[in-house]
């Protein structure tokens, strides 16, 4: 028997990718603050069968100490408040029915404050472009599983570039408390899974990245021997469980509940491994998103944290996020 | 295309208002160092560092030009207390301080402003063995010598500066070290 596909599992399956494109904001940790340089961010998704979307983020980012080379953490220090804002605009387009693309660009506001210091600034972030192939051609969310078939997923394989149109230390800026951006292209190869059977859903999101070499003859502001700089390799994994409501209009509410990795392999220098670098860390997350039957306005709040314990983290800020965000769809 | 004209114009308003993003969107290879001499006090690598008087996280005063006696150079290296701070800071301690022992190394907090805040950072963040100098909240050190987080810097023994860029892998410093007169 052949599953029902009905327009509210069809508004819970366009609500679910609209929600992993949040995803990546939400459970993937920019490495942000003045101390790391700033806001990157993710890739927009488009919900099947729409023509284009908008979409804007509001992320606020608190820092609460970090986590030293060996994963122990570290308190700030006393008398420090160290915040990030970022504001995201994005738009992602249909090429075809399968391919899409997308463009965001961040703008990130720095808000440090220390016992004898205090420092606001702001400017661009990372931008990011990304590629989604769709590997399906019909909405994948059932109600009821009935055979093997019922249970293929809409799965999503991309590609993003991250643009460094953010502030780093190799610009002609003249401290850390400047910077919003890493200053390296990367590439990254993203797959996305979702399966719905309505109203439970599960994602899995994948990503691997690799910087570009640079070449770097000025450390803030100040120039240098040139020398050739590399970030390494970077690894991020999220697993998602969401469950969506309909309610009395037939809009939808969905809650989800996210698990993310990020590691981030150790930096080389003329070749030469920089041991003081790399990353990894975990977060968790909630979010909640609205969407009106029509599908075409979607909310979605967020909370993001890391959690401050021993172990969970290396060579990385511990960060609590709240985000809002806003999308349009356009059929 | 229409996404595409419209992601071009936007990509051009951006750069044509940010010079500075061009840095990292075409880097750079070229070694655009000036010449510096000693006949110049500043910060550069081949200046005559300016003397300064600082104090501790222990109240005690320390001044350049009398902690470079009997030494062969001091390293300043300023931090924030934040990872790569730390990592930076745990790699000199390990890989470094030891093996220099008649070079004087000082961490510069320059966010603290308060011997006894910068105390308490050092102590959390388990420095408390290590040298460390409080900038004063007018960053007189930090804006004599160029510097933020991460800027690592050698003076020797005649007061000339000899490196002043940031901490990086730590190679860098050990090869200033090594070469040292």
């Amino acid at each position: 028997m052949s599953s029902l596909k009905t327009p509210t599992c069809d508004r819970s399956q366009a609500l679910i990718a609209l929600l992993m494109g949040g995803t990546f904001f939400f459970s993937t940790p920019t490495w942000a603050a003045s101390c790391c340089g700033g806001g990157g961010a993710a890739t927009l998704v488009l919900p099947k069968f729409f023509s284009s979307m908008y979409d804007i983020s509001i992320g606020y980012e608190q820092y609460h100490g970090f986590w030293n080379k060996e994963g122990e953490h570290i308190n700030d220090p006393p008398g420090s408040d160290l915040n990030q804002l970022r504001i995201t605009p994005g738009y992602a387009l249909r090429i075809n029915p399968n391919w899409q693309a997308s463009f965001i660009l961040p703008y990130v506001w720095n808000d440090n404050q220390y016992a004898g210091l205090n420092s606001k600034t702001n400017g661009l972030g990372d931008a990011t472009l990304g590629f989604w192939y769709e590997n399906f051609d019909d909405i994948k969310c059932v109600y009821a599983v009935n055979s093997l078939e019922d249970l293929t997923p809409a799965a999503y394989f991309g590609a993003s570039l991250t643009i460094p149109t953010g502030v780093s230390p190799y610009d002609d800026v003249k401290n850390s408390f400047d910077i919003t951006g890493r200053g390296f292209y990367r590439l990254d190869a993203n797959m996305l899974m979702d399966k719905t059977v309505f109203p439970w859903g599960l994602t899995l999101n994948l990503s691997y990245g690799i910087y570009l070499e640079r070449d770097v003859n000025q450390e803030y502001g100040s120039f240098v021997e040139p020398y050739k700089r590399q970030l390494g390799n970077r690894f991020s994994g999220s697993i998602a469980f969401s469950y969506s409501t309909t309610l009395e209009k037939l809009d939808t509410l969905t809650y989800t509940f996210t698990y993310a990795n990020l590691k981030e392999d150790e930096a080389s220098i003329n070749g030469a491994t920089d041991t003081t670098s790399g990353f990894e860390t975990q977060s968790v997350s909630f979010a909640l998103a609205y969407s009106t039957m029509a599908k075409d306005w979607i909310v979605r709040m967020s909370f993001n944290h890391l959690p401050t314990n021993d172990g969970l983290g290396s060579n990385f800020p511990a960060t609590d996020t709240f985000t809002v965000g806003v999308s349009y769809v356009i059929p | 295309m229409l996404f595409l004209r419209s992601l071009l114009l936007v990509l051009i308003f951006h750069l044509s208002a940010c010079t500075d993003l061009l840095d990292d969107i075409n880097p750079s290879d070229s070694d655009r160092r000036g010449d510096f001499d000693a006949t110049t006090i500043g910060y550069h690598p081949g200046e005559t560092a300016a003397d300064f008087a600082s104090f501790d996280t222990l109240n005690e005063t320390v001044v350049m030009s009398a902690e470079l006696v009997g030494s062969n150079a001091i390293v300043l290296y300023f931090t924030m207390w934040c990872p790569v701070c730390d990592s930076h800071m745990t790699h000199m301690r390990k890989n470094t301080i030891p093996n220099y022992p008649d070079v004087k190394f000082y961490f510069v907090d320059y966010v603290s402003g308060m011997i006894s805040v910068a105390r308490a950072a050092q102590l959390s963040n388990g420095y408390g063995s290590s040298n460390v100098l409080v900038d004063d909240i007018n960053h007189t050190i930090t804006n004599l010598y160029n510097a933020t987080m991460g800027t690592t810097i050698v003076i020797d023994n005649t007061s000339i500066v000899q490196m002043n860029e940031d901490y990086k892998d730590g190679r860098k410093l050990q090869e200033v070290l090594d070469a040292l007169p």
